[in-house]
């Protein structure tokens, strides 16, 4: 075995350009898997880690998920919030109303989204992650004092907002404590266009028809229970409202089982991706060994005629596509290391998340073994030709 | 009797023109033989050396080499006989060029499965009995003619074959380095080798003990 290993590795390093091109043809498939499929992993560490933190939270929505859409069924009354208060094992109910409203500041008005709800758990969602530019967060007992998000600040009006600006929501007059740092793109949607006030505040501001809450979120105290506490909060609300499905209670449980679903099918467009890419390497494959059979055809003749079985001769060919392929899968998995960690960077920074690949062995095992499968294979259709030819004729040739 | 040729014959087809290249052949050989056969240009010599050496399949007609029926033979026992019955001799040397000397000579008792120490050692010992023993880490490119067909020698003695068949052997070596690979070729048959070799030339046939004459795929006379 050795030895026939030796045999093949001179056959390669005699046509080291062939050689190489395979090699690269081969290298550039798995790399392609490797790096994107630690990439993958590598965001949905960084994002499904971001929402550990929150196990102990249920976020509770008036409607229903239908696939990747929302759809809302209504709002949440005072009742609601009351029941769910009294469910055994919650400890904290907080719930949030937004709404479109008019804003004034200087004789320009514009329709702005705001949110009203608890300040410590916004401050939780959204202060901690975004931070402010200026200012300070709501307090509890604040009334008519907001804080805005940076492009309320810095686009929505001519000239920009600052902090003790004022400014009038649905003619209300309220005074800005804070601006919100220009947040990542994963909480850009969520904060950048929107006023901040405090509960209290926006029961009275948002007209009555839009005060009613489009958001509950509950804390519980033993995580354990969380997914149990979420199917009582469903059934309850449901039953206030008389709709079988009103209420959807959704715990980072659930949450992450659908960010993980949605990073699994990405992760099957990319191995998709990647395994077209190897079809592409394998007919190169062939194509060289092929011409490495046309090219040594005289000499498998020779070695034919003193004696060489086509056993031998195939075995010869095959170890040589399989020492092409284990290089290029070797070589494949060392760049596609190298490559996740660049497209993380670029990804990291043009999205604005922090995360790192993630180098499973698992998948540089696949990818090495995948590589060898496509050697053998491509390999063996030129291995059997080379094997099955007349020594004769083999050796007149060239 | 160690070859038995009966009603050999050979055609090839080229398209819708067939070429008889063997016609009624018969012929016998005794082990320790040192026979040399020769005719003019497309005679058919080497078709006939071919289908004796087992690298080609006669139209019709049967070869016993050793007793046994070539026509019998499977693929693979065919290529066995090529390995350890017989040693071919081309007149292109046909060594593989990737390989050294060392190399070259130890192949056929690589597809026979020898362990690596031992059939280098045999290599060694081989290129010795040649004379090139100092050469055995040299790649063909490297060897004069002479060279490579002494090398080429030792290849087909690897696996101790019963016969060497040496199709023009000296054909492209001049005729000083032609008379070493006679010599070698002598000496070999008096350690009891049978020897068959095609040639043009006469200085040639004569280191043999035997001489056949062939033309348009028959053969006659004897000498
Ligand atoms: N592969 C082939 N296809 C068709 N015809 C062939 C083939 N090989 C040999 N022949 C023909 O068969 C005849 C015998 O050829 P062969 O090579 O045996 O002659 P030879 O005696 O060895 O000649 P030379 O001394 O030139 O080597 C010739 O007429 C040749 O043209
Ligand atoms: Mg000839």
């Amino acid at each position: 075995m050795i030895d026939i290993m030796l045999m093949a590795y001179r056959d390669l390093s005699e046509r080291k350009a062939r050689t190489i091109l395979t090699l690269l043809g081969i290298a550039v498939g798995i790399a392609a898997i490797v790096s994107l499929v630690s990439v993958g992993y590598g965001m949905q560490e960084a994002i499904t880690g971001e929402l550990t933190a929150f196990a102990d939270l249920i976020t509770v929505m008036p409607g229903k998920f239908a696939g990747m859409s929302y759809v809302e069924l209504g709002s949440f009354t005072d009742r609601d919030i009351r029941d769910i208060r009294r469910i055994g094992g919650v400890k904290e109910v907080t719930a949030m109303m937004h709404g479109a409203a008019e804003v004034e500041y200087r004789d320009e008005r514009k329709p702005v989204f705001v949110f009203g709800g608890d300040t410590d758990a916004l401050s939780s969602f959204y202060v901690e992650p975004v931070g402010l530019a200026e200012g300070r967060w709501l307090r509890e007992n604040d009334y008519k004092v907001c804080v805005i998000g940076n492009r309320v600040a810095t686009e929505f009006f001519d000239e920009p907002i600052h902090v003790n600006d004022k400014l009038r929501i649905n003619g209300e007059k309220f005074i800005v404590a804070g601006v919100f740092n220009k947040a990542s793109t994963l909480y850009a949607t969520d904060v950048d266009p929107h006023i901040f006030i405090t509960l209290r505040a926006a029961r009275d501001v948002l007209g009555n028809e839009k005060a009613k809450y489009k958001y509950i979120t509950v804390r519980v105290y033993n995580i354990n229970e969380v997914e149990e506490i979420a199917e009582r909060i469903e059934d309850r609300i449901n039953d206030n409202h008389g709709l079988d499905e009103f209420a959807t209670a959704m715990t980072m449980g659930s949450m992450l089982e659908r960010i993980n679903s949605v990073f699994s099918i990405l992760r099957g467009v990319l191995v998709g991706i990647a395994a077209i890419a190897l079809v592409v390497a394998s007919i190169g494959i062939m194509n060289t060994m092929l011409m490495a059979v046309m090219e040594r055809t005289h000499e498998i003749g020779v070695m034919k005629a003193i004696g060489a079985k086509n056993r031998d001769v195939l075995s010869l060919f095959l170890v040589e596509s399989c020492i092409v392929s284990l290089m290029g899968g070797l070589a494949g998995c060392i760049v596609g290391v190298i490559l996740a960690r660049v497209v993380s960077l670029i990804v990291s920074s043009v999205l604005e998340i922090e995360f790192v690949p993630d180098v499973k062995a698992g998948v540089l095992l696949a990818g090495v073994g995948v590589a060898m499968c496509v050697g053998m294979l491509s390999g063996f259709y030129p291995a059997r030709k080379a094997s099955k030819m007349s020594p004769v004729e083999a050796v007149r040739y060239g | 009797m160690i070859i038995r040729v009966e009603h050999l014959s050979k055609v090839y087809r080229m398209g819708k023109v067939e070429v008889p290249a063997l016609r009624d052949v018969n012929l016998e050989i005794e082990e320790g033989e040192f026979l040399a056969i020769m005719g003019p240009s497309g005679s058919g010599k080497s078709t006939l050396l071919n289908i004796i050496g087992c690298l080609d399949k006669p139209t019709g007609g049967r070869v016993f080499i050793d007793g046994a029926n070539t026509a019998s033979l499977s693929e693979n026992e065919l290529a066995e006989v090529r390995r350890d019955k017989v040693g071919f001799v081309f007149q292109q040397f046909n060594l593989i060029h990737s390989l050294n000397a060392l190399e070259n000579v130890s192949l056929p008792m690589f597809f026979a499965g020898v362990k690596r120490s031992e059939r280098l050692k045999r290599a060694e010992e081989l290129l010795a009995k040649v004379g090139l023993r100092e050469r055995m880490h040299h790649k063909p490119m490297e060897m004069s003619g002479g060279q490579q067909q002494r090398v080429a020698i030792a290849r087909a003695l690897a696996n101790d074959p019963k016969i060497i068949i040496g199709d023009e052997p000296t054909g492209n070596v001049d005729t000083e380095a032609g008379n070493v690979i006679m010599g070698i070729l002598g000496d070999l048959n008096r350690e009891g080798k049978t020897i068959i070799v095609v040639t043009h030339d006469p200085g040639i046939a004569a280191h043999a003990k035997r001489v056949i004459r062939m033309r348009d795929g028959r053969l006659f006379g004897e000498e």
